[in-house]
């Protein structure tokens, strides 16, 4: 099943092209990695599919067009973390966690079991049932981080864009936070959209690769098809070599 | 930059135009002086020329380059694109100088108006600084004390002002800015402050522009974050107090100059402080152009900073949406985390009663000649239907304009934002004054369908704004204060002409509660508490609104909608409150920023909060008010300000 499905997709900024005619087909179910340079316009392109910039083209969500889903259904099937998250001044951390359940009660809807038990799981998943009661603003990046993370798994929607999850994590964290969304992927068939710089960390734990290059589509296909030589040379422009470990994946380091 | 060039030079064509037209409709260009001037070996017209309009027209531009380049300072240094020199008390402080020395000292006014106007705006900005001092100069807590010390100066002055009416006149005109100048000192004063604070301020430009990274990555820098943001608001009072001690109050041109930069296509800061001050020269200078042309030199009375925003008023309306332009500078959340209380209900009930023991008291007891006194029976029930409508009407606008700020602040996420900001108060000021003008002894329902009808346009015109597509906060903001700008202007021309009429107006413009009827206070009422309750309803909202468009919208909510339902409800309070007892916007300001204080951070309790401290300020200012001055009375306004700024002010700077 497709997932999302863009037609000559552009992005616009004055002065500046910023996609360029991307057509795309991605699949459902998978954990699909946005990989890049500087500037391939990775993040433009979640946030075109999250509906948060104006494109031009055509680009359906569950095999209908973008525009036709209203705000809230579109909340309730799909959550996005942006990449630097807005200050949250004095708000704890389960009141900002309880803000993700805003597309299934919405303004006036009660607080009801299922909303607290969501959140609850949320809380849990990412784990930071321990700093639930504290202020957000008073947290490291990493917790903070996690937080909002938390707030998306509230959400309970199908589908996750996450913009650099995990720029702000040490490693064991970010292994933590990819294993998660994978888990969640794999056991309750949801779909995840990540945008990552490390390649390594983008083959490990995704199943679907988009490369982005200028603008325009560079390579797409299997974690397999993104680590040889020539594909990382196409995508980065920098000697790469490839590596086989033990169990057969293989990792990529600069040459 | 080339964007800009065109609409500069036409405009710079355009003044010159219009200065020339009235220079050689006062002579023909054959008869003109030469240089140098010598008064001596001229005759009247000459002299007219040489010493009246050719250092009127220099001014202007000096006027408004100075005015452009402290609002583009400020701007950047408070990080926030609604800041100009009026926002830290200055200009109220030289104005509350000069009205105590008309009254008190004349004679001090014989030296010039300049070292006391200077004298003002310094010990304005010098409170604004020693609070602003013990947070290393943070925007937010500058801003705020800035306004405040601004309103309380303000709400002094109009007092005064108030009670020795026969200065009036002299007084209004001075506020307006009247650009008439009789020889070149006051050129040479301008231009030699211009040229100082240029230097300065393109000294500072490279500081500043770190500052921009925010005060980690500024500090991370090797930045001595407190020194420059002092030396960058050293540089912008010199530059607006100079101007205002020179020429009066000349508003608004600090606030479009670098909003218009900005449009134009001024990304950077040097470029921005560049551009500012052209601008803001180009508008002032229009504007006297304009004055010269419609009143000829026959009114030279007609003060030229009323027109700034008659004309800048509506081009920033025009422009705000046409021109997309860089983003302007990001509002820098406060210091630190914020207070909050664990538990917040025990706090909202007992302001609660102490709000009904506060009404109930001030029912009871009141001020006889020679001394205070208990009401007995018989007279409790004479003086109830007299006393309870006020009570009822001030409690209740004070709910409805404390919600109206608490909303505004959290829909825009701007410490700054107040119900005045919206432009109903000055709308509705508008409807009340051209009534009041144009009608002979109006009908009390005449006045009030009037001021209701201003309110309404008023809002209407924001409303138009909100609905544009992806139209951020800070331009909803801007227009707002546009249509204030605008309102503002047509009040002070109109006050300028001198009419008996203007006393009624100004007793107005400081609120009164005494002509408040049963059927309006209970009205007002009903709008506070349909307003309280749906504001509860839009809690969540409110909640998401502040941690801007990218979450609010990602998590469904329908943010045009919202935004629109959000500024309707605080118009319409804002409207209702304003109608009863006239534009006190600056409780909606202070309220909400008290509860804040007070560790009431979830939206419900911040609501609650700030509508029962709005009540609670409002009845203090009401009773204030009638007995201060008994058996006369006294602006509810200087009240409000003079009992809601110290209270706020202290509650600033104890939480650490």
């Amino acid at each position: 099943m497709t997932l999302f499905s863009t037609q000559a997709l552009s992005v616009d900024v004055p002065g500046r092209r910023l996609l360029h005619d991307i057509t795309l087909d991605l699949p459902a179910g998978q954990v699909i990695a946005l990989i890049g340079h500087n500037g391939s316009g990775k993040s433009t392109l979640l946030k075109a599919l999250a509906r948060q910039m104006p494109a031009t083209g055509a680009i359906t969500f569950e095999s209908r067009a973008l525009g036709d889903w209203s705000a809230r259904d579109y909340a309730r099937r799909l959550a996005f973390l942006p990449q630097t998250t807005p200050p949250a001044e004095g708000m704890l951390v389960r009141e900002l966690v309880a803000l993700g359940r805003y597309p299934w009660h919405g303004a006036l809807g009660r607080f009801g079991p299922d909303d607290q038990a969501a959140v609850a799981r949320a809380l849990a998943e990412c784990g930071v049932e321990a700093f639930a009661d504290r202020l957000v603003d008073t947290l490291s990046g990493g917790e903070r981080q996690r937080v909002w993370l938390a707030m998306m798994v509230a959400q309970e929607a199908s589908t996750l864009l996450l913009d650099e999850p995990i720029s702000a994590l040490d490693i064991a964290h970010a292994v933590d936070v990819l294993t998660l969304v994978r888990a969640m992927c794999h056991t309750q068939s949801r779909s995840a959209i990540i945008v990552l710089h490390d390649v390594n960390m983008a083959a490990r734990y995704c199943d679907h690769i988009v490369a982005l290059k200028a603008g325009r589509v560079a390579l797409q296909g299997t974690p397999d098809t993104l680590m040889t030589r020539e594909a990382l040379h196409e995508i980065y422009a920098l000697e790469m070599d490839v590596l086989d470990r033990a169990d057969g994946t293989k990792v990529a380091v600069p040459a | 930059m080339t964007r800009a060039t065109l609409p500069l030079a036409g405009a710079a064509m355009l003044s010159l135009i219009l200065w020339s037209l009235s220079a050689l409709n006062q002579l023909p260009f054959a008869n003109w002086p030469a240089l140098p001037f010598r008064a001596a070996e001229m005759d009247l017209t000459q002299i007219l020329l040489a010493f009246g309009l050719m250092p009127r027209g220099v001014i202007a531009l000096l006027a408004g380059a100075a005015l452009g380049l402290s609002g583009a300072l400020l701007q950047t240094v408070l990080r926030n694109p609604v800041a100009d020199p009026t926002t830290l008390g200055m200009s109220s402080g030289a104005q509350l100088a000069l009205v105590l020395a008309t009254i008190l000292a004349p004679e001090l006014l014989t030296t010039g108006r300049w070292p006391i106007a200077f004298l003002g705006a310094g010990l304005a900005t010098g409170v604004v600084l020693m609070v602003g001092a013990r947070r290393a100069f943070a925007p937010v807590t500058m801003v705020i004390v800035g306004m405040l010390v601004g309103m309380t100066a303000s709400a002094i002055a109009t007092a005064v002002t108030l009670s020795q009416g026969q200065y009036l006149l002299s007084l209004v005109i001075w506020n307006g800015g009247s650009l008439v100048q009789q020889d070149w000192t006051g050129v040479l004063t301008l231009l030699g402050v211009l040229t100082a604070c240029t230097l300065a301020a393109f000294a500072l430009a490279r500081p500043l522009r770190v500052l921009s990274l925010g005060i980690e990555g500024a500090s991370g820098l090797g930045l001595n974050v407190a020194a420059v943001r002092l030396s960058a608001i050293a540089v912008a009072v010199v530059l607006a107090a100079s101007v205002s001690a020179e020429l009066g109050l000349i508003g608004f041109v600090g606030l479009a100059a670098p909003a218009l930069a900005r449009t134009l296509g001024a990304r950077s800061i040097p470029q921005r402080l560049a551009l500012s001050p052209v601008i803001g020269a180009l508008i002032l200078s229009l504007c006297d152009g304009m004055v010269l042309t419609i009143a000829g030199t026959s009114g030279e009375m007609f003060p030229t900073g009323v027109l700034t925003g008659l004309i800048g008023g509506p081009l920033l309306i025009w422009l705000l949406p046409r021109l997309r332009g860089s983003t302007p500078p990001g509002t820098e959340s406060a210091e630190g985390p914020a207070p909050r209380l664990a538990r917040a209900w025990p706090l909202l009930i007992a302001m609660a009663a102490t709000l009904v023991a506060a009404a109930l008291v001030l029912v009871w007891i009141g001020r006889v000649p020679g001394g205070w006194a208990i009401l007995d029976t018989e007279s409790f029930a004479t003086f109830l239907p007299m006393r309870l409508p006020r009570l009822i009407a001030a409690a209740s606008a004070g709910v409805a304009l404390a919600l109206a700020g608490a909303i505004l602040q959290r829909l825009t996420a701007n410490p700054l934002a107040s119900p005045e900001v919206l432009g109903v108060s000055g709308g509705a000021s508008l409807g009340f004054a051209g009534v009041i003008y144009l009608a002979t002894a109006p009908a009390a329902a005449l006045i009030y369908a009037g001021t209701m009808a201003g309110g309404v346009i008023a809002l209407l015109l924001v409303a138009i704004f909100v609905l544009r597509r992806d139209m951020p906060t800070e331009r909803i903001l801007l227009a707002g204060i546009a249509v204030s700008a605008f309102a503002t202007a047509v009040l002070s021309a109109m006050m300028a002409s001198g009419d008996a009429k203007s006393w009624t107006v100004l007793a107005w413009l400081s609120g009164s509660s005494s002509a408040v009827t049963m059927p309006g206070a209970l009205g007002l009422l009903a709008v506070a508490l349909a307003l309280w309750t749906t504001a509860l309803m839009a809690r969540r909202w409110l909640a998401l609104l502040p941690l801007g468009q990218g979450v609010a919208s990602g998590l469904g909510l329908p943010l045009r909608r919202a935004r629109l339902a959000l500024i309707m409800m605080a118009g319409v309070a804002t409207g209702a409150a304003t109608i009863l007892v006239g534009p006190l916007s600056f409780v909606g300001l202070m309220a909400p920023h008290m509860a804040l204080r007070f560790g009431l951070a979830r939206p419900e309790h911040h609501l609650t909060g700030a509508a029962l401290i709005g009540a609670l300020l409002m009845l203090a200012a009401d009773f204030g008010a009638r007995m201060a001055g008994f058996p006369y009375e006294l602006p509810l306004g200087l009240f409000a300000s003079l009992i809601g700024a110290p209270w706020l002010l202290w509650l600033l700077m104890r939480s650490r």
